[in-house]
C-alpha cells in the first residue's frame, strides 16, 4: 500500500488536539418552554447527569478524523510495478485477432502501467500493432497526458485480422525519447513478415517490459466435410499439457444446436472432431464459435456454399403458366418465397447452370434432348418435382414416379355424388412427417397412380381414401417427386394453403446443394466480424474481393473476415481458413517478462475511507441528538404553529431536515411527473400507415381512362353512371359509380371493363400506360374503345363527326397488343350476353363493332378489346330528371334503347365471359338428356 | 391546533355538540340567589311563574281578570288562581388565560381551547335548562335563553391573551354559584386568596384544573434548559442536565399542587377536579354535570 500524498498523514498528529477539544464541550442544552416552570425550580436529582462526552462518542468522533485524514491521504492498494527509466511510457498494444480472448486483462495491464506513469508524472505514447479500421498502418499516438491515454486504450479493441509487424517496426524506429520504459502487451503469436524486425525495433526504443498471457488464442479452423459429417478442426500453439475446446454449432437464430468437445493433445498444434448432428439440424448451423470469450479466431462462419440450393422453375415463352392468380407457375414463385435463389428460365437454360431442384409444373416431356437432359440432371443427384395437369393427364411420360392411370379423377364436381377429399396426416417415412396437416386442404381433382406400379415408388403424402397425393421414386443419384396434383389452385385447394410452401421447403431439402464459385465477381462485403467476432456493418477501408480469392486473400482492413456477397449468395470469410496455424514467438531478449494474468488493477481505497468518515459523522450527529433527546419524547416531532413561541421550540435541524426532505420529494416528483410528459409520446404506439383501400375493391364498378380533356371525361362519367344504374335495376349485378383511371398509374385490376374515348388531339398514352393497359388486357380484363363519332367516309349515322378519328386510334393504340379484329355481328356472344341484339347502336348507328376474331383459350374466349364509333356514353347520359342530354342520329326511340341494350350486354359480357354461350346450348343439352 | 380564536357560532356549535348527550343542567341550588329573574326554582310561594301554586278564594280589590272561571264555576263562591314564585339561578364562569393557557404539548389542544370548550357546553346546558349565565367580569347584565350561547363564545374567544391565572375579585350576588377552570399551577397562597375572596360573598362554586399531558407528566429525556412562558419568560431558565432524574420529584411536586387545590376547595365547601386536555373533554363535561347537579 502507497499514499499518493504521504504528507497529509501529518494530519493524523492533531488528533490529541481533537480529542481533547471534542472531550471539553458537552452538548448544548435543548430549550424547551414549559409553564410549570415554578414546579421545576430548585429540583435537583441525586444523579448527576455527564457534564462530559460519553467515550465512546468520543472514539467515534476520532475514528471519523482518522479516517478523513488517511482517506485524503490517497491510499493505494496493489499498485502496479516501478516503471523502469525516467522517461515517457510507450506501450505498445497488441490488439489483433489473438488478443481479443483475454482483452479485458491486457486493457488492465495498460491501464495499471498508465496510472504508475500518471503517479510520477510522465507522459504516456500508445502504439497499437494492428493496422486501423480504416487501413491506415499503426502509428504511435502522442506522448500524451495518462488522462488522455486511459482514453485512447479504452477505445481501443481487437480487430478481426493479425498485426502489422513491418508498420510497427517502421513506427518504432522512429521513436526517439530517452530513458523510455517500453510495455509490449504481447498476443504471444508470431507473424509470418518483419518479426525480427519488429523486436529489434522494441528494444531498441526503451526498456522493455513484455507482458504475455500463459496461453496463446487458438484458431478455429473451416471445418472439413467428409462422409456426409462436418469435421470441425482446430489449430494452436503447442502446450506441454492436453486441452479440451468446446466448439457451439449455433443456428442462424443464435440457438447454440450442439456442443462439440475437442481434445488438443499435449505438444499437438490441431485436433479435430466430427459434428454429430442429424443431417437437418447441420444444414441449419450457421454459425461455430469457440466456448469462452467470443473472437474474432475463434468463431467460423458457415455460408451456404455447400449447401446451396438453387431451385429451377421451368418456363416457356408466351406461356400463361405464370399468370397472376392463376398460373401454376406464379403459385411456386410465391411458395418458394424470396430466402431461396428460384431461377425462371426455359429448360435448356436451367439445366446449362448448376442446378439442385428442378420444378417442372404440368409439362410434358416428350421424347428428345429436352427429356434426356432432365434424365441426365437427375441421374447426376438433381431433385425433380413434377406437378400433374391436364397436359399431363393426356399424355403422361416415363419421367414418373409411379405409372398413372390414363385419365384423371373429380371429385365434388356439380354432377358427382362424392366430397373433395382432405389430406391424410404424413407417414412417417416422408420428409413431409411433423407438418400439421390443415382441415381446410381439399382435393377435387388429382391423377391417378396405377396401384400395380406403386410397389417400387414411396408414397410421401396420400387423401384421407388412400390414393397418393405425392409420390417418389429415385432415379440414379437424384430422386423424382410427382404431386398428383397440379401447382394452381385449379385442381385443389392444397397450392392456396400455408402447407404448399412448407412442404416446398422440404423438398427443397433434400436436394444436394450445387457448388457454383461464382468465377470473377467482386463480391461487396455485406456483414463484416469484429474482433469479439460479432458481425456489424463494413469498416471504412472494407473493399469488394473477386469470388475466387474469398477464402485465400490475407485478413488485412481491406479484406475483414465476414460475410460477402449479396443477400441470396453470401460467402463467409473465415479467419481460421486464410491464417497460417498460430506459431507461438520466442521471447524477447532483454526484456522484463511480466504475467498477464498478475497484472491487477490498482485499488485506490482514499475513496471509500472519506465515504467512511462521513459514515461515522452522520452516526455521530445521531448520537449527539439522541443524547440530547431530540429524537425521543415530545418536541421531537411537528410542532405548533407559528404561534406567538408558546410551544416548544423545535429543533432546528429537525427543522431542516423536514425541510430538505420535503424539497427532495417535490423535486422527485416533478422529475417523475417530468419524465411522464415528455414519455408520453413515445408511448403513444405509432398509428400503422394504412394504405387506403380502392373504393371499387368492395364493389363492382366500370372505369373509364381518364384524357385530362375535362367535358370528355364528364361525359364518360355521366353516361357510364347511367349505364351502371340501369344494370343495376335490371339484372343481379350492382355497379357501384365508375371510377375514372389513368393506366399505368392506377391499379387496373379492380376493374372488369375500362372504357377508353380516343378524341383526335388527344396525347397518345405514354409507355407505362400501354404497358399497363397490355397488362390488363392480358390478365382478362376488357377496354371499350370509342371514338365517339367515326371520320369521314366511315360507315353509319355519326360519319364526319369526328374528323381525324381513324388516325387518332391508330396512334393511341399503337402500343397494344390487339389480337386479330373480326366485326361484331348476331353470333358473337356479346350479341346474347344478356338481350337478343342484332344491331349495337349508341348515339350513332351503323358502324361497325370489332371485336378479336381468335377464340383465345387462355382468355376463356373473351375479347379483350371492342373498338366502335357509336359514342354510346353519350347515349346512356341521362339527366337527374330522366331527360337526355343528347339526341340520338338519326334519331329513333328504339336506337337508345337498343344503346342501353348493348351496354347490358357488355357488362354481362364482362362479368361473365362466354358463359351465355354455353348457355345458349342449355336447351339442346336437357332435350337430349330426356331422350 | 392553534389558537385562533374559533368564529363564535362555530365554537358555540361545537359546544352545543358535546352537550348534546346531557340533560339541560337545572343547578341545584341550596338558596338560590337572590336576583328577579324568572327561573325555574320554586320560592314555595306565590309569586311570578308558571306554576300553578294554589287557589284562593276572591279577595275584594283582586282585579277581575284574576277570577279562575273554569274553579269558580264549580261552586258558588269565586277563586283565584295563584302560581309559585320562581327564580333563576345565575351561575359565574371563568377561564384563566395567558401564554401559560395557550401553550399545548404536541398532539394535545391548548389548554385554553379546552377550558373554553367545556365553559361553552356547560353554559349551553345551563342556559337549555333556563338558568342565567353569566361570564366573571364579562356582561352587566346575566344571559338567558339559548340564544345568549354565541354571545358568550364570542366573549370568549376575544383574541387578546391577558395573563390572568386567577380569577379577578369582582362582585358576585351571594348564593350564586362560581365555576373556575383554569391550570392553577400558581402558588397555593395565590389561589387560597382567590378562592377565600368568593367563598366569603358566600358564594359556592367548583375548580376545573385542566393540565398538558407534558405538564402532568414531563416526558422529555436529556439536557433541556426549561424556560418559562408569560410574565415568567423573562426570568433565566431552569437548565436540567437530565430531565430523566428529576421526572419522580416533579411528579411529587404536582400531586402536592393538585392535593393543595383539593383542600382549599373542600375548606371553602367547594369542590374541585382534574382534567387532562389528551382525555375526552366530554369526561370532564360530566363530572362538572353532576358536580353541579347534585349537589
Amino acid at each position: 500500500m502507497i499514499f499518493a500524498h504521504p504528507w497529509l498523514l501529518l494530519g493524523l498528529a492533531a488528533l490529541p488536539v481533537i480529542w481533547w477539544l471534542v472531550r471539553a464541550s458537552p452538548p448544548a442544552p435543548r430549550s424547551q418552554a414549559f409553564p410549570a416552570l415554578r414546579l421545576l425550580a430548585d429540583l435537583r436529582s441525586t444523579a448527576e447527569s455527564p457534564e462530559r462526552t460519553p467515550p465512546w462518542l468520543l472514539l467515534l468522533r476520532l475514528l471519523a478524523a482518522a479516517c478523513l485524514i488517511v482517506g485524503l491521504a490517497e491510499p493505494i492498494l496493489d499498485p502496479g510495478h516501478s516503471l523502469p527509466g525516467r522517461g515517457p511510457l510507450l506501450i505498445v498494444m497488441d490488439d489483433c485477432w489473438a488478443s481479443a480472448a483475454d482483452w479485458a486483462p491486457r486493457s488492465a495491464a495498460a491501464n495499471a502501467a498508465i496510472a504508475a506513469a500518471s503517479r510520477t508524472d510522465r507522459p504516456v505514447a500508445l502504439l497499437s500493432t494492428a493496422p486501423g479500421p480504416d487501413g491506415r498502418p499503426p502509428a504511435i499516438i502522442g506522448p500524451m497526458t495518462p488522462e488522455a491515454a486511459r482514453a485512447r486504450v479504452a477505445a481501443l479493441s481487437p480487430l478481426p485480422w493479425p498485426a502489422d509487424h513491418v508498420g510497427t517496426a517502421h513506427a518504432l524506429v522512429q521513436w526517439h525519447m530517452p530513458g523510455t520504459a517500453v510495455l509490449f502487451v504481447d498476443s504471444g503469436l508470431a507473424e509470418a513478415h518483419g518479426e525480427t524486425a519488429f523486436r529489434a525495433a522494441l528494444t531498441g526504443a526503451g526498456a522493455v517490459t513484455d507482458a504475455r498471457a500463459a496461453e496463446t488464442a487458438p484458431l478455429l479452423q473451416t471445418p472439413l466435410s467428409r462422409d456426409g459429417h462436418l469435421i470441425l478442426r482446430l489449430a494452436a500453439a503447442p502446450q506441454p499439457v492436453d486441452r479440451r475446446f468446446a466448439v457451439l454449432a449455433q443456428g442462424s437464430d443464435g440457438r447454440t444446436l450442439d456442443r462439440v468437445t475437442i481434445r488438443l493433445a499435449a505438444g499437438a498444434t490441431e485436433a479435430e472432431a466430427p459434428l454429430g448432428l442429424p443431417t437437418i439440424l447441420a444444414n441449419s448451423v450457421t454459425r461455430l464459435q469457440l466456448s469462452g470469450v467470443p473472437t474474432a479466431g475463434g468463431t467460423v462462419l458457415l455460408d451456404d456454399q455447400w449447401r446451396r440450393r438453387i431451385v429451377g422453375l421451368a418456363s416457356a415463352a408466351g406461356d400463361a403458366a405464370d399468370a397472376p392468380l392463376v398460373g401454376p407457375l406464379y403459385y411456386l414463385n410465391r411458395a418458394l418465397g424470396p430466402d431461396m435463389e428460384v431461377r425462371h428460365r426455359p429448360l435448356d437454360q436451367l439445366l446449362a447452370q448448376p442446378l439442385s431442384v428442378l420444378i417442372l409444373s404440368d409439362r410434358p416431356l416428350p421424347p428428345g434432348p429436352d427429356r434426356d437432359a432432365v434424365v441426365r440432371f437427375v441421374r447426376r443427384g438433381g431433385l425433380l418435382i413434377r406437378f400433374a395437369g391436364p397436359l399431363m393427364a393426356q399424355n403422361p411420360d416415363p419421367l414418373l414416379p409411379v405409372r398413372l392411370l390414363q385419365q384423371d379423377r373429380s371429385l365434388g364436381g356439380a354432377l358427382s355424388w362424392n366430397k373433395p377429399e382432405h389430406l391424410a396426416p404424413f407417414p412417417s417415412n416422408s420428409p413431409f412427417a411433423g407438418l400439421p396437416v390443415p382441415k381446410d386442404v381439399t382435393v377435387s381433382r388429382q391423377l391417378l397412380a396405377d396401384p400395380a406400379s406403386l410397389a417400387g415408388a414411396s408414397i410421401w403424402a396420400n387423401l384421407t381414401d388412400g390414393t397418393p397425393l405425392v409420390s417418389s421414386a429415385p432415379l440414379g443419384q437424384g430422386r423424382i417427386v410427382l404431386f398428383h396434383v397440379s401447382a394452381d389452385a385449379d385442381w385443389s385447394s392444397l397450392p392456396l394453403s400455408g402447407l404448399f410452401p412448407a412442404m416446398l421447403d422440404r423438398l427443397v431439402r433434400l436436394s444436394a446443394g450445387s457448388a457454383d464459385t461464382g468465377g470473377n465477381a467482386r463480391l461487396a462485403p455485406a456483414e463484416i466480424m469484429n474482433g469479439f467476432g460479432d458481425l456489424g456493418s463494413p469498416n471504412a477501408a472494407a473493399a469488394p474481393i473477386s469470388a475466387a480469392d474469398i477464402t485465400t486473400v490475407l485478413p488485412s482492413p481491406k479484406a475483414p473476415p465476414g460475410l460477402y456477397g449479396p443477400a441470396g449468395g453470401r460467402r463467409a470469410r473465415n479467419l481460421g481458413g486464410i491464417l497460417p496455424a498460430p506459431v507461438p514467438a520466442a521471447a524477447i531478449s532483454g526484456a522484463a517478462r511480466a504475467d498477464l494474468s498478475g497484472a491487477h488493477a490498482e485499488r485506490p481505497i482514499g475513496p471509500a475511507l472519506v465515504a467512511i468518515a462521513l459514515l461515522l459523522l452522520v452516526a455521530d450527529v445521531l448520537a449527539s441528538l439522541a443524547l440530547r433527546g431530540v429524537l425521543h419524547g415530545p418536541g421531537g416531532g411537528v410542532g405548533p404553529g407559528p404561534d406567538r413561541g408558546s410551544g416548544p421550540r423545535r429543533p432546528r435541524l429537525g427543522r431542516r431536515i423536514g425541510r430538505r426532505a420535503r424539497t427532495t420529494v417535490v423535486i422527485a416528483a416533478l422529475a417523475v411527473t417530468g419524465l411522464a410528459v415528455t414519455g408520453l409520446p413515445l408511448a403513444r404506439p405509432a398509428e400503422a400507415a394504412a394504405t387506403p383501400v380502392p373504393p371499387c375493391a368492395l364493389q363492382t364498378c366500370l372505369a373509364y381512362v381518364v384524357t385530362g380533356n375535362s367535358s370528355v371525361d364528364r361525359l364518360s362519367r355521366d353516361g357510364l353512371a347511367s349505364l351502371s344504374d340501369f344494370v343495376t335495376s335490371r339484372s343481379a349485378a350492382i355497379l357501384a359509380s365508375p371510377v375514372g383511371v389513368s393506366p399505368g398509374q392506377d391499379d387496373l385490376s379492380l376493374y372488369p371493363l375500362l372504357y377508353w374515348p380516343i378524341i383526335p388531339g388527344d396525347a397518345p398514352p405514354n409507355r407505362e400506360a400501354i404497358a399497363a393497359l397490355n397488362r390488363f388486357m392480358e390478365n382478362g380484363g376488357i377496354i371499350l374503345i370509342d371514338t365517339e363519332g367515326g371520320g369521314t367516309g366511315a360507315q353509319g349515322s355519326g360519319a364526319g363527326l369526328q374528323p381525324g378519328a381513324t388516325a387518332a386510334l391508330r396512334q393511341a393504340v399503337a402500343g397494344l397488343v390487339i389480337p386479330p379484329l373480326m366485326r361484331l355481328n348476331e353470333h358473337h356472344v356479346l350479341a346474347h350476353s344478356f338481350y337478343l341484339l342484332r344491331d349495337f347502336p349508341g348515339r350513332y348507328q351503323g358502324a361497325p363493332v370489332w371485336v378479336a376474331a381468335a377464340q383465345d383459350a387462355a382468355n376463356d374466349g373473351v375479347s379483350p378489346i371492342i373498338i366502335g364509333s357509336n359514342d354510346w356514353v353519350a347515349a346512356w347520359d341521362m339527366n337527374s330528371d330522366g331527360s337526355f342530354p343528347y339526341a340520338t342520329l338519326p334519331g329513333d326511340d328504339q336506337q337508345r334503347l337498343y344503346a342501353y341494350r348493348f351496354g347490358m350486354n357488355l357488362v354481362m359480357y364482362a362479368l361473365t365471359g362466354t358463359y351465355k354461350g354455353d348457355q345458349v346450348h342449355v336447351p339442346a343439352i336437357l332435350e337430349r338428356l330426356g331422350q | 391546533m392553534a389558537l385562533k380564536p374559533r368564529p363564535p357560532r362555530d365554537a358555540a356549535l361545537a359546544a352545543e355538540a358535546l352537550g348534546g348527550a346531557l340533560p339541560p343542567l337545572l343547578v341545584a341550588a341550596e338558596r338560590v340567589a337572590a336576583t328577579v329573574a324568572q327561573g325555574v326554582h320554586g320560592r314555595r310561594r306565590t309569586g311570578r311563574g308558571d306554576s300553578f301554586w294554589q287557589y284562593r278564594p276572591f279577595a275584594e280589590g283582586d282585579a277581575a281578570q284574576r277570577v279562575d272561571w273554569r274553579q269558580s264555576a264549580r261552586s258558588d263562591r269565586l277563586f283565584v288562581r295563584e302560581t309559585e314564585w320562581e327564580a333563576a339561578q345565575t351561575v359565574y364562569l371563568w377561564v384563566a388565560d395567558g401564554d401559560g393557557m395557550r401553550w399545548h404539548s404536541p398532539g394535545a389542544p391548548p389548554k385554553r381551547d379546552r377550558a373554553t370548550l367545556l365553559t361553552l357546553a356547560l353554559a349551553s346546558l345551563l342556559l337549555r335548562a333556563g338558568e342565567h349565565v353569566r361570564l366573571l367580569g364579562g356582561a352587566p347584565h346575566p344571559a338567558s335563553g339559548r340564544q345568549a350561547a354565541p354571545a358568550i363564545a364570542a366573549l370568549l374567544g376575544q383574541d387578546s391573551p391577558r395573563e390572568q391565572p386567577l380569577p379577578p375579585q369582582h362582585r358576585v350576588p351571594r348564593h350564586a354559584h362560581v365555576v373556575l377552570i383554569g391550570d392553577f399551577l400558581e402558588p397555593l397562597e395565590d389561589i387560597r386568596a382567590a378562592i377565600g375572596y368568593f367563598a366569603g360573598i358566600p358564594v359556592s362554586g367548583h375548580i376545573l384544573q385542566v393540565l398538558d399531558p407534558a405538564e402532568a407528566e414531563l416526558p422529555f429525556r436529556g439536557r433541556i434548559r426549561f424556560e418559562g412562558l408569560g410574565a415568567a419568560r423573562r426570568a433565566a431558565g431552569i437548565l436540567v442536565p437530565r430531565v430523566e432524574d428529576i421526572r419522580d420529584l416533579y411528579h411529587q411536586r404536582l400531586q402536592d399542587q393538585i392535593a393543595g387545590i383539593a383542600a382549599i376547595a373542600a375548606a371553602s365547601g367547594w369542590r374541585a377536579s382534574l382534567h387532562r386536555t389528551d382525555h375526552a373533554p366530554g369526561t370532564a363535561l360530566l363530572g362538572l354535570y353532576e358536580a353541579l347537579a347534585n349537589r
